[in-house]
């Protein structure tokens, strides 16, 4: 995988919260149109990688990059068309809690597009209509369920054609059948639109499942354990420590 | 219809001699331009693409916002992408939804339903408050008692400037409009009998209680109502401790041990109110002072405070009340926040209404 190929990367990146550094000496490149997921015990920060990889947070060091361009230099006019190539889905999805379905998908297309009303809404119950929700438009985000919720989330993380959405953790508090329903349309959207995807998780199986690459945080050497095809961290030649990680999860 | 300019997205539609509506779309569509309208008669449409260069969901959207009703729509001469960007729509389908249309007469029914059961929730909240009291004086609730004395500073103490400030204006106001009235009839000494009269038997308590419905209430409703969202609440049952025992009884006892307290010092500053009005007009300090203290009674007195306890019930319970069913949203605070502002303040005046009649019955 070389560089130039990548939407995404970061370069001896370090976070943590405050001043306290919780991983260092991050390197990743990520290829467009592949799903990357972070993965690794609770509390190592794979949240807050994915909050620095989608420049909502800024790094305690070293530099990340969206399409060549460096998040945390970026300001003005660049910053929010770079913002505006990102879609993301917050763990509780923060679907705005007074707005229908619809408007929620509505909002950032009238921020950012220039189309009229008649439009925005077209394409916002298309996108609704993409994630299974095209009869629950009208309802207001306390009336659906948590899987409900997600998909709406990840309807309006598609608002704008995202060149890269970042999912933390979707499919968390859903039971299998919904877990494998929201992976498929993962797999979907992302062959449709070519979108990017970055996500959190915790399920082995639904890793297994959608990702291309994965990477393993380790909270005890605070950097990266592993990084590569999910497939290859259930092998016999991976570090014990993640080889451990996957299987165990795996069959818990 | 004619071609759009090159590059802009275009539609054109020609009908065949068979009665099937060939749509053509091209150009290049962007979620940021204009999109071409078209009007599609009959039931059998198909879409082919001619010289379409570049698109985004923009398209998809276009196709499936105009065609999803279409009873045979081919796609298959556009691109697969594009077939099954449109196709992705119309088949996910997920189980979990059951939306239907409801008309007028259901939604009045759904009103009338609602509205009962809430008020079935009202009374039920009143029982298990009453329960709460009947255990914490028996010592069997679990009370937070740490709440109690943080309510006592916050719904009392923490209110005096503002009761102050009303009750001052309060006593003010009325001796501002009770001299002009009585000058007309050279009575104006009895403008401290008006004042003390109307701040000790009704502005007191009501203005206080008003207060504590804008202050406490609203407060005790966000509160409770973003327990509710934070499943605070629920962890509380779960541990085996009654919420309205602990959380609501503190709260409203302190705020009905309070209320009465303000009122009283509302009562003392609205009639020193008057008197700085009063005594600028014709009236000097002795004066005004001398009739006011003869025209307050022991009854006057107790009338007062017993609405003024009655006041500091209501307005705690609305907003513990209005909190405890909060829906789990942050919209759900808020209107659970507006709602005991109201609840209890109409419920305030109701309660005076019926006071005046009680009291007029027992002649006090």
């Amino acid at each position: 995988m070389s560089d130039a190929s990548a939407i995404l990367t970061c370069t001896d990146l370090a976070i943590g919260h405050g001043s306290r550094v919780i991983m260092d000496r991050l390197n990743l490149a990520l290829p467009a149109g592949k799903i990357l997921a972070i993965v690794g015990p609770s509390g190592c920060g794979k949240s807050t990688l994915m909050r620095a990889l989608g420049g909502l947070d800024e790094p305690l060091g070293g530099k990340t990059t969206l399409m060549g361009v460096d998040l945390n230099a970026a300001r003005g006019t660049q910053r929010q068309d770079i913002l505006r190539r990102m879609g993301f889905l917050f763990q509780g999805s923060a679907l705005f809690s007074s707005l229908t379905l619809r408007e929620n998908i509505e909002m950032p297309m009238r921020e950012f597009l220039k189309a009229p009303r008649k439009e925005i809404r077209q394409l916002a119950e298309y996108k609704l209509a993409l994630v299974g929700l095209a009869d629950a438009m009208d309802k207001l985000p306390s009336e659906i369920s948590g899987g409900m919720a997600k998909r709406a989330g990840i309807a309006r993380a598609m608002a704008l054609d995202p060149a890269v959405i970042f999912l933390d953790e979707p499919s968390a508090g859903l039971d299998p059948v919904s877990s494998g329903r929201l992976d498929e349309l993962i797999l979907r959207l992302r062959e449709a639109f070519g979108t990017t995807v970055v996500l959190v998780s915790h399920e082995i199986p639904s890793i297994l499942r959608t990702a291309d690459f994965c990477v393993y945080l380790d909270p005890d050497t605070g950097t990266m354990g592993a990084y590569g095809p999910p497939k290859t961290f259930l092998q016999a030649g991976q570090s014990p420590k993640v080889h451990a990680f996957f299987t165990q999860a795996r069959f818990d | 219809m004619s071609h759009a300019p090159t590059g802009s997205p275009f539609a054109r539609t020609e009908v065949l001699a068979d009665g099937c509506a060939v749509v053509t779309v091209g150009g290049s569509w962007k979620l940021d331009d204009t999109l071409p309208a078209i009007v599609v008669k009959g039931d059998r449409v198909r879409v082919v693409a001619d010289d379409l260069s570049d698109f985004d969901s923009s398209l998809p959207a276009w196709l499936y916002a105009n065609f999803r009703n279409v009873r045979q729509l081919d796609l298959s001469a556009l691109p697969p992408r594009l077939q099954s960007l449109v196709q992705m729509a119309e088949k996910a389908t997920f189980t979990d939804t059951h939306a239907h249309d409801t008309g007028f007469l259901e939604q009045f029914g759904t009103w009338g339903v609602e509205s009962s059961s809430s008020w079935g929730r009202a009374f039920e909240h009143i029982g298990h408050t009453a329960v709460g009291f009947l255990r914490m004086v028996v010592g069997r609730a679990k009370v937070n008692w740490s709440d109690f004395t943080l309510q006592l500073q916050t719904a009392g103490v923490d209110a005096l400037p503002i009761v102050a400030l009303l009750g001052f204006l309060t006593g003010l106001i009325m001796a501002y409009v009770g001299l002009i009235q009585l000058r007309q009839v050279g009575a104006t000494v009895y403008v401290a009998n008006l004042v003390s009269l109307a701040m000790t038997r009704e502005m007191g308590a009501l203005m206080t209680g008003v207060i504590a419905c804008g202050r406490t209430s609203t407060a005790y409703a966000s509160q409770l109502g973003s327990m509710n969202v934070s499943q605070e609440t629920d962890a509380l049952r779960a541990l085996g401790i009654n919420p309205v025992e602990y959380l609501a009884v503190p709260r409203i006892l302190a705020v009905t041990l309070m209320v009465p307290l303000l009122a009283v010092f509302a009562t003392f500053i609205g009639v020193l109110g008057g008197m700085i009005v009063a005594c600028a007009g014709d009236l000097s300090i002795e004066q005004y002072l001398t009739q006011a203290i003869r025209a307050i009674s022991f009854k006057s007195f107790l009338v007062g405070f017993l609405k003024s306890i009655a006041f500091g019930f209501i307005a705690a319970w609305a907003g513990c009340y209005r909190g405890s069913v909060a829906k789990r949203s942050a919209l759900g605070v808020g209107e659970a926040a507006t709602s005991a502002a109201v609840l209890g303040i109409t419920f305030i005046v109701i309660s005076d209404a019926l006071f005046a009649v009680i009291f007029n019955l027992f002649n006090l």
